[in-house]
């Protein structure tokens, strides 16, 4: 995603999503992930058919890797989808769920629920940042 | 400016009867704060030239020079990161990192220490307890990097280092690369890149080695002057990558 910006930031902020794509010699649907992401944190706009860098985006491309994780623990525990899970598993005994115990919490709650692809994705951003830590020998996932 | 590595007539053979000739009488110098590219088609020698220079490999001929003592062993004074990150599996992304500080005579908290610091400023924290196949294949090449970067090195050897990669991470990569190289209170000073991406090399390198195959030679050594923030989609930066191309094919 933050590749993304950074081609953004290139073509000074607003492009054809399109010509990125060949630009990088991408196929649309791998670029597209990473267009989601950005969108979802408010770090870019979809605006018919051209990505365009938010204020948001810029500020967070203009800081170094610390400041970078304060901002995506920020913008990340703001999302609805995020805080619905860390209140889950703040919830528990411990603050700690397995993986199975996360999972069942989230099947009733997502439509097209991919356990293993939305789980990793959780574990990923919440990693990134910070909201979220996973041992993956005890099976363990603590907010 | 000082000259880092010189390598002299190095010459070097596989098999046998030491009959399949690599690398024919190579005469390259890195010097210091360069950002130095080799670029040329697969199989003309590009990983084993990585190797000697480190130590890795003793050629078959010829030697090369750090700082004007010959290198015998492993150079302490440099370090690798390969296409594949080549991580260890069973160790977690912490553990992973801490190996390159084998041999380095800190105690374990001092070690510890050191770590931290370094996941902390590649952007890992986060990821301290996962295993590599967590990862995301970025993150896997960052904490390669990381690895690389936490014995202090005066000289970084990247083998493909962002081939593995999809171009946003790759381009994201490369920012960061070139930011750490960029920075004087941060290790690397000099870094030599093999890559067979001819645009990646003329956005990041100072100087660039084109090299032919069977047996590897160095066809020409060209120095890009362009200015740096680099924009990559220049003309001035096409022109060159033209003019490369023309070589090696």
């Amino acid at each position: 995603m933050i590749g993304l910006l950074e081609v953004l930031e290139d073509f000074k902020g607003r492009v054809d999503v399109a010509k990125v794509a060949d630009d990088l010699i991408l196929e649309l649907d791998d670029l597209l992930p990473a267009v989601d992401a950005a969108e979802l944190l408010s770090y870019i706009k979809v605006d018919s058919g051209d990505l365009i860098l938010t204020e948001t985006g810029r500020e967070f491309l203009s800081k170094g890797p610390k400041a970078r994780k304060k901002l995506l623990n920020k913008n990340i525990s703001n999302l609805e989808s995020f805080k619905k899970i860390i209140n889950f598993v703040r919830n528990q005994e411990n603050c700690e769920v397995s993986k199975e115990e996360l999972l069942d919490s989230l099947k009733g709650e997502v439509t097209d629920f991919d356990a293993e692809s939305d789980f990793s994705w959780i574990i990923e951003w919440g990693r990134h940042s910070l909201l979220l830590k996973y041992d993956s020998d005890n099976d363990t996932i603590r907010a | 400016m000082a000259s880092l590595v010189d390598m002299q007539n190095v010459s070097h053979a596989f098999g046998k009867l030491r009959s399949d000739l690599i690398l024919d009488k190579i005469n390259l110098s890195i010097n210091e704060h360069e950002f130095v590219g080799v670029v040329g088609p697969s199989g003309c020698g590009k990983s084993t030239l990585l190797r000697i220079i480190i130590g890795l490999t003793k050629p078959t001929d010829g030697a090369v020079y750090y700082r004007g003592e010959r290198v015998e062993d492993i150079c302490k004074r440099m370090s690798m990161v390969f296409q594949t990150f080549a991580l260890f599996p069973w160790l977690t992304i912490f553990e992973n990192i801490e190996l390159g500080l084998q041999g380095k005579p800190f105690s374990k908290s001092e070690k510890r220490g050191r770590v931290l610091k370094t996941i902390e400023f590649m952007g890992l924290n986060g990821f301290e307890e996962a295993y590599p196949r967590e990862l995301a294949r970025g993150m896997k090449q960052r904490v390669g990097l990381a690895r690389g970067l936490i014995p202090d090195p005066e000289l970084i050897l990247m083998d493909e280092p962002f081939s593995s990669l999809d171009a946003l991470t790759a381009t994201h990569l490369r920012e960061e690369v070139l930011d750490l190289w960029l920075d004087p209170s941060v290790a690397p000073e000099a870094v030599i890149m093999v890559t067979h991406n001819v645009e990646e090399a003329v956005y990041m390198a100072d100087k660039i080695v084109i090299v032919t195959s069977k047996p590897g030679k160095i066809a020409k050594e060209l120095e890009v002057t362009l200015p740096r923030p680099r924009d990559p989609r220049s003309n001035e930066l096409y022109k060159i990558v033209d003019e490369i191309t023309g070589l090696i094919a």
